[in-house]
């Protein structure tokens, strides 16, 4: 699903932020990326979300290296990824249902079509009373769920999350941490960025670590 | 798609765009209104000269210029009556003529003892072929002080100035088109900047060039039929004043032809804002087009 080998990063002329990160998410599987604030999983997310080209190495997404694919087969692959950002980025105008519908329209879906899905998944993550309402007017945990139901609305093949349990109390951050191993048991490869340690002791799901841009440790989920 | 799901939001701080499509939508549709005023001008002037002939009959520097006068007039009158594909020929009465140089010369005594030629009007019958030049000659045969005048050299000058109108009117539309297109261009590449983060978002779902371009072209097509609608509106205004005041008497400029729009003239008024918009959605989807493909 995602293939990482010997992967460096650099923003302009600044140091590098990722160090030969190697790595491989088979499909299906369930990881926790982990580390400290600022080293690296953020700009590990982007490289995997297609969001920046790596300054070196290789990267091979559902099996197509990105180096070579042309930029008009991009798309189609960023569409099979959902991604959960730590600062959310609702748009503002939209109200919940449209910015959670937004994945459905850029894959040429029509209202009809997608409005049941997305009225059961707003239910879900307890916004279904909060459809129409616009991101501003809602609580951080609020936001946070609507940006979830973004990124899975569209049942991507590979699922990213950047700290998608930080701004929620902890009755809702395991309400969304069974969303995700739902959405994983369905067959979606699942990777969240988190610093929570209970969360991750508690998923018992692999761990990839980044110490200053490095991924020193791989630890395996305990039998 | 519905106001409340656009992707692209409205946006405060837009006005001056508006404004200027707006200025240059009301300078088109003066134009557009100058062109289908000198077209009608153009057909109406041939439409109503073509077809005449005048015959004017100078006062005889010689001999007693009353009987001249009457001798030649009499003479040109039969030739004219004895041609084939000739209609009709009468002289104008004195009072007639009396009328045309009233405007310049004013009424009165002075004016009706003054030297003036006697015009003979003649009407070419619908489809008949008349050699104008053969038939002036044997009119100077007949009376030697006489000017025969089929008007084409004053309807081909009145045709060449309604046609120099009609293209200056053409090459306003071509440059405000040009104009409107650069400003919507760079009002769109503003808004790129402006909305960089939710463009970023959008490619980061999978969006292609073209739904973000769809997004921003119908964003900134609505904005310039809207802005541009005002601009025709304040147009049709003009034209309708103008008519106001033929309808009153007042002349705006004499010689000039009626300036006011008829319906259906008026009607070609809402082209200005169709075009505009068409205008603004070419000129943002490229735009747009043309900024992504610089992105990664």
């Amino acid at each position: 699903m995602v293939r990482f080998e010997n992967v460096g990063m650099r923003y302009g002329a600044g140091p590098e932020v990722l160090r030969d990160v190697t790595f491989v998410l088979e499909a299906g599987s369930f990881t926790f990326l982990t580390g400290l604030s600022g080293a690296g999983k953020t700009t590990l997310l982007k490289l995997i979300s297609i969001a920046e080209p790596p300054s070196r190495g290789l990267i091979t997404l559902f099996g197509r290296d990105l180096a070579t694919a042309k930029p008009s087969a991009l798309p189609a692959l960023r569409r099979r990824i959902g991604v959960v950002f730590q600062d959310f980025r609702l748009l503002d105008h939209l109200s919940v249902f449209d910015n959670v519908a937004l994945p459905l329209r850029i894959a040429g879906r029509r209202e009809p079509e997608y409005a049941h899905d997305v009225e059961e998944l707003l239910a879900w993550v307890k916004l279904g009373d909060r459809m129409s309402a616009k991101p501003p007017t809602l609580s951080g945990g609020e936001q946070q769920r609507v940006a979830i139901a973004r990124a899975v609305v569209a049942k991507p093949d590979l699922l990213i999350a950047d700290e998608p349990t930080g701004n929620v109390d902890p009755e809702i951050g395991a309400r969304l941490i069974r969303l995700f191993a739902e959405l994983n048991r369905l067959g979606t490869t699942v990777l969240i960025a988190t610093h929570d340690r209970t969360l991750v002791e508690r998923a018992r799901a692999r761990e990839m670590r980044l110490v200053d841009g490095r991924l020193v440790e791989l630890r395996m989920p305990r039998p | 798609m519905s106001a409340s799901n656009r992707i692209v939001p409205n946006e405060k701080g837009t006005a001056p765009l508006d404004v200027v499509i707006a200025v240059m939508a009301f300078l088109a549709a003066l134009a557009l209104g100058a062109s289908l005023v000198a077209e009608r001008a153009a057909s109406g002037w041939s439409e109503g000269l073509a077809g005449k002939l005048t015959v004017q009959i100078l006062p005889p520097s010689h001999g007693a210029a009353r009987q001249g006068l009457e001798r030649e007039t009499a003479a040109a009158l039969a030739v004219l009556r004895t041609t084939p594909g000739i209609a009709h020929a009468a002289p104008l009465s004195q009072a007639d003529q009396l009328k045309l140089v009233q405007p310049w010369l004013g009424a009165g005594n002075l004016v009706s003892d003054l030297p003036l030629p006697q015009l003979i009007d003649a009407d070419i019958a619908p489809g008949s072929a008349v050699d104008v030049r053969a038939l002036a000659q044997r009119v100077k045969q007949a009376a030697p002080d006489s000017i025969l005048d089929d008007h084409s050299h004053w309807i081909g000058r009145l045709r060449d100035l309604a046609h120099t109108l009609l293209w200056s009117a053409y090459g306003v539309l071509f440059l405000i088109a040009v104009a409107t297109a650069a400003t919507v261009s760079f009002a769109t590449r503003a808004g790129l900047e402006t909305h960089s983060e939710m463009v970023a978002l959008l490619r980061q779902m999978g969006a292609r060039a073209g739904f973000i371009a769809n997004a921003f072209e119908w964003h900134y097509f609505r904005a310039a039929v809207t802005a541009a609608a005002m601009g025709a509106a304040g147009a049709a205004a003009v034209f309708l004043a103008a008519g106001g005041l033929e309808v009153a008497g007042v002349e705006a400029v004499p010689f000039l032809p009626p300036l006011a729009l008829k319906p259906i003239e008026l009607v070609w008024l809402l082209t200005v804002p169709a075009a505009a918009g068409l205008i603004a959605l070419a000129t943002a989807r490229l735009s747009v087009l043309a900024a992504l493909k610089q992105i990664h």
